[in-house]
Parts: C-alpha cells; structure tokens; sequence
C-alpha cells in the first residue's frame, strides 16, 4: 500500500484518535497497538492508553505478510493484554481491525491457525480496493467489509465505523459460551453436600 | 585548499592540464598575487555555497523531522521537556514556540519546558522559531511546527440523558431507601452508571429487601443485568423480585420452622450431623429461590416472546435471623457481585461468596443460564453464624470494580475497613454516609456518596448495607 491509499488509512487513523478522545468511555479506557505488515510484520505502537497515544508515521510497502502480521498480533495479546486473576483485574478482550489490499505473499495459515487460539471481543477484516482477497479474509473472520475503492473518502468513512465500534461501552458477558437449553427441576443436591463453614 | 592547488586543477578540469615542460611557466604564473588572490576568492564562494546548502539542508531535515512532545488533559497539570539532546537537536538555538498561551501554557526558553494546566483540548500546532548554529545573526528565523494533543476532562464529556420513561420495562435512573429490617437497619441505594447516563440507556442493577415479622427472617437481594443483554434490567427486577417473594411465602408459613430449631441449637452443637443437616435446609430453601427466580425470568421471556439470554442477570442474596445466641446469615450467590459480613470490632470479614469471573474484563455468569443448575450449586451457598456484626454489605461490581479492584482485596479485612472509612467521609469529596439508624438522611448521604469518580468505572451502582 502506498500513494493515497496510505496516506488515506493515516489520515483515518488520525481521525479516529481524534473522535476517540471526545469519547468519556474510550479516554478512561481504550488502548490501542498499530501493527503494520508489508514483507515482513512489526508493531509500530505498542499498546498505549487514548489519552497518551501519538499517531506515529504509517509506511509501508513492498508484500503482504498477512500470516506474520496475524501470528505478531497473537504475541501482543499474549503479551500486552492481561487476564483476570485474583490479583489483577482482566483487561476487556480486544477488538482486532485488519486493513490490506492486496493478496497474502507468506504462509498466511499457520499464523491465522495462531490467531484463532487467541480470544477478541471482534475481529474486522477490511478488504481495501479490488486486488484485496475477501476469500482469505472470510477465513480470518465473518466480519469483512469490503471497500470497492481505497481512497481518502471510502477510507474515512471505514475509519469512522471502527471509531463507533470502539466506541460502545464494554459490557458484560457470559464468560462459558455453551449452551444449555431447558430447565425443570432442581436436581438432587451431591451427597458430599456441607456448606457449612 | 591551496589557491595554487586550485589553479592546477581548475587548468586539469578544464582540460588544458600543466603540461611538465610548463613547470616553470606555471610557477611564474602563480607569483602574480592578483591571480592568487583571485582563486582564494573562488575557493571562498565555493565554501560560502557549500556551508548554505548543507544549513538549508538541515533547516529543512529539522522541519521535517517527526517529534514528539506527550499529550496533555485539561484541567491536569502538565509539563515537558523539550528532548533538543534526544532530537539531535545539539546545534539550534531555540528562540520561541508559540501557541501554547491560547491552551493555557507557557515555554521557559531557560529550561526548555513548557508548563501550565491546559484549558483547551483539541489538536494543536505550536510553532518554534530557531536558529541553526552558522545561520547570520540578522537572519530570518526559521519555524517549525510541532503537534500537541490535548485531551479534554473526561469528567466534563460525560452527559446525562435521562431514561424513556415510556418503555414497559422501565425504572428509576436512581433510588435509594432506607428502613427498620427486624432489630437492624437497612439502607439501599442503586443508581444508574455514568456510561448509561451518558447515553439515555436504562438501569440495569436492582435491589430488593422486606423482613418478614411473623417468622423473624429478612431477605435481602441484589442483581445486576448484563449490559449485552437487552432485557436485563427486568430481568434483574424479576430476580431480586422473585427471591424475597418465595423466601418470604416459605418463612412466613412455617417452611423453615425445622431449620430454626437447628439454628438455635448450632451455636451449643456444630457436630458434623447437625452441619449436614443445616447445610440440607440451605440448600433447598436457597437453591430453590434461585431456581424460582429463573423459571420466573423463563416465563417472562417466553410471555413477551424473547429469549431468556435477553434477560441476563447476576443475583445474590441473603437471609438474615436473629436467634437469641446471635444472627444466622445464608446467602447464595451467581455472578460477580459479592457479599462480605463485616465482625463487630471491624477486625475480620466474611465474604460470603466465590465470584464467577471470566478470564477477561467483563465475563461472568448469570441466574439466567441453566447450566448454573446443571453443575454443582454447593459451592454457591454461604452460612455464617455470629454473635453480633457490624455491617452485612451486598454490592454489585459498579462499587466492587472501583474500591476493591481485585477479588484478593475481597479477603482482606483491611480493605474492607478501609471501605468503611470511605463510607464515613475518607474520600475525595468528603461525601460521608452516617449509619446510625436514626439518621434522616442516611439514605440521601449514601446515594450523594456513590457519585464518587473512579476513571474507567462507570458501570451501575448498587450497595446494599444491613447494620
């Protein structure tokens, strides 16, 4: 990605920062990374609080190491965002936004396979302009948006979306995920039962 | 270089090279001092352009070069240094930076800082005027624009939207009570958090308490209602609802009336068999109002034809009696809100529950799962029997994520006693909750002090505290 399109996705960025800080949630609670991924993947913003975060010169050029960058963002989890424990207050699962616009150039699989182990709250794909395969992405995540056009103003209008997205206030959720349907009685108490303390 | 040099490379350049036979001439040539004089002159217009190439040079790699100053908030006090070692920065001379008086800072050129509390937000371009060392003393400064974010207060964003007062499953953006509960008193207070306000959303925490005289027992319950959960606020009145109502109807006609004579024998008698007895009567008697409260929550749901996961909703609750060797406390509990029974002289607390915590930020369980019921519900009962206590509190995690932050510090008297302090005025705004059953205005003082700020807590807030 280069010429417009980058300078779009930075303007954007900038711009969602922006209508981020006027956020009274986000400000008191968001961070954010930026990882880039051209040949090779690396994290040009580590996870940084609203308030203190810079949007730092986006560049980029030359492949797309879409597995590097998705294997990358899996080791920032792991190392940036923390679990609950009985000493330390878990951070809210993380909402990933992929950006490309062209076709992966690496073993793209193996670092999705070390993705998927990782938990978010939402992941979005965005496909940017035509070369951009929506094929690989739908195998990244259900969320893909597709942008017929990267430039400035279809860009925008992506960035505003992932600033609103942000945007709402983190809520509570079921932490099991399964699915139990149906419920009669209550079943017999277990004979080891002593509540007593 | 030597102007003598010079002319001989100038002649070499130019192709008219000195040839060797024209030694001598060349050396005569170069006595003529006009000549000399004329290549020193060359040679100092060459530096001359050379020295202003490479200062445009840097004036330019300096304008261009991306530097970072840290962000500011309004109304905090801010101060930074300007990094001229960091920034390579070593041959400027820094004359002013301009801007910063319409945010409300100043620069001390002395220092290199600037300084103030901003009282603007947005994003600013400051503009410094410098010079490069080697640059005319009368020369223009040179200017660069440097960004500076500043945040706004995140307390003045904040908006209160009320409530749609219209909607079925309305309630009270806030409410607080106070009442007599046996021979103790209770005060109650559960408000809307500021992320709801901010956006009209509804409360989601409800509360529920009544004692019941005939039988002598009082129940008391909290909910909180999933903010993913559409429904959830009635779904947390129905819970809360639900359980003082069963409790009520078992107590009053005569279901516990075997659990009371094992209560008042417990004291005297805590062999096992007794224990398992008791634990018997908890089990069915606590289990079986939360079970209610779910199968209530089911028939809602299916009546009004939304699913029962619309309607997600923690609960605890607890019963209180008072027999005439001390106070028997039974509690149940499903979620992340927890319930801590407080010592007479304050050097110990109960927590009566284990909180369902997920691995991130936010994930819990709720009554309304029927799994809850499927998996062991031993481990969700509490029972304490004390001679006196000084409070018996029930939150949910809009109090607990902001004064006790971690499930750890639930453990720890001290935390517990420090929360007491807070509740006494040892806070920020000196906002201070009298608990004396006589007071008027308890219920009022506890509902002013819940407005306390905590950054990034602005969840729904509800306390419950039996004294």
């Amino acid at each position: 990605m280069n010429g417009e399109p980058i300078e779009a996705v930075k303007n954007g960025v900038q711009l969602m920062i922006s209508s981020l800080r006027q956020n009274p949630q986000a400000i008191e609670t968001a961070f954010i990374s930026i990882i880039t991924f051209d040949s090779a993947a690396r994290q040009l913003v580590p996870l940084t609080d609203l308030a203190s975060f810079q949007v730092p010169d986006i560049r980029v050029t030359g492949t797309t190491a879409l597995g590097e960058a998705l294997r990358l963002t899996a080791t920032c989890i792991d190392n940036e965002v923390a679990r609950t424990t009985m000493e330390q207050k878990g951070d809210w699962k993380p909402l990933v936004f992929l950006m490309t616009d062209g076709m992966p150039t690496d073993d793209w699989q193996s670092g999705l396979a070390e993705f998927r182990k990782r938990k978010t709250a939402l992941t979005v794909a965005c496909a940017a302009g035509p070369k951009a395969d929506t094929g690989v992405l739908k195998q990244v995540t259900d969320n893909v948006v597709r942008l017929d056009t990267a430039d400035t103003h279809t860009i925008g209008k992506f960035f505003t979306w992932v600033s609103a997205s942000i945007g709402v206030s983190s809520t509570k959720i079921e932490h099991s995920g399964k699915e139990v349907a149906g419920l009669d009685e209550l079943p017999p108490p277990p004979s080891e039962l002593n509540i007593v303390v | 270089m030597d102007p003598k040099l010079y002319i001989e490379k100038l002649f070499e350049v130019k192709q008219m090279p000195v040839a060797p036979h024209q030694a001598a001439l060349f050396e005569e040539f170069c006595s003529n001092a006009s000549y000399l004089e004329a290549a020193t002159d060359i040679l100092r217009k060459q530096q001359l352009l050379m020295d202003a190439w490479s200062l445009n040079n840097r004036i330019n790699d300096i304008k261009r070069q991306q530097v970072m100053i840290p962000n500011g908030t309004v109304g905090k006090v801010y101060g930074a240094q300007l990094d001229t070692t960091g920034w390579g920065w070593q041959d400027l001379v820094l004359l002013e930076l301009e801007g910063l008086e319409a945010i409300g800072l100043a620069y001390d050129p002395e220092t290199q800082q600037i300084r103030g509390i901003p009282e603007q937000n947005g994003d600013f371009k400051l503009k410094l005027k410098f010079k490069v060392t080697g640059e005319a003393e009368d020369a223009v400064p040179n200017e660069k624009l440097i960004p500076l974010i500043i945040n706004p207060d995140p307390k003045s964003l904040w908006k209160t939207t009320p409530s749609d007062n219209t909607d079925p499953f309305w309630k009270a953006d806030e409410t607080a009570v106070s009442a007599p509960l046996g021979d103790r008193h209770i005060v109650a207070a559960s408000k809307r958090g500021r992320s709801h306000a901010n956006t009209g959303a509804f409360r989601d925490d409800d509360f529920a308490f009544a004692h019941f005289a005939t039988s002598g027992w009082s129940v008391v319950a909290v909910s909180d209602g999933a903010g993913s959960a559409k429904f959830s606020r009635q779904g947390s009145r129905i819970a809360c609802d639900t359980v003082v109502q069963y409790l009520g109807n078992k107590a009053e006609g005569g279901d516990f009336a075997e659990l009371d004579t094992l209560l008042e024998a417990y004291n005297t008698n805590t062999g096992t068999d007794l224990q398992k007895k008791i634990s018997l009567h908890i089990y069915q008697a606590l289990g079986g109002a939360a079970q209610q409260a779910y199968k209530e929550i089911e028939a809602f749901a299916k009546e009004q034809g939304a699913g029962i996961r619309d309607f997600h909703a923690t609960l605890i609750f607890a019963l209180v009696k008072k027999y005439k060797s001390g106070y028997a406390v039974l509690t149940f509990g499903v979620g992340d809100c927890p319930i801590g029974l407080i010592s007479k002289d304050r050097s110990a607390v109960h927590l009566m529950n284990k909180l369902d915590v997920g691995e991130f930020g936010g994930g819990t369980r709720f009554i309304t799962m029927p799994e809850i019921f499927r998996d062991d519900l031993s481990g969700r009962f509490g029972f304490k029997f004390v001679e006196d206590f000084t409070a018996l509190m029930l939150m949910t995690d809009g109090i607990y994520d902001p004064k006790f932050e971690v499930e750890a510090n639930l453990e720890q008297v001290s935390k517990w006693d420090g929360f007491l302090r807070d509740l006494e005025g040892d806070n920020a705004d000196l906002a201070r909750v009298n608990l004396d059953a006589d007071n008027p205005d308890i219920a009022t003082e506890l509902s002013v002090w819940m407005d306390f700020w905590s950054p990034g807590n602005h969840d729904d807030r509800t306390l419950v505290i039996i004294f």
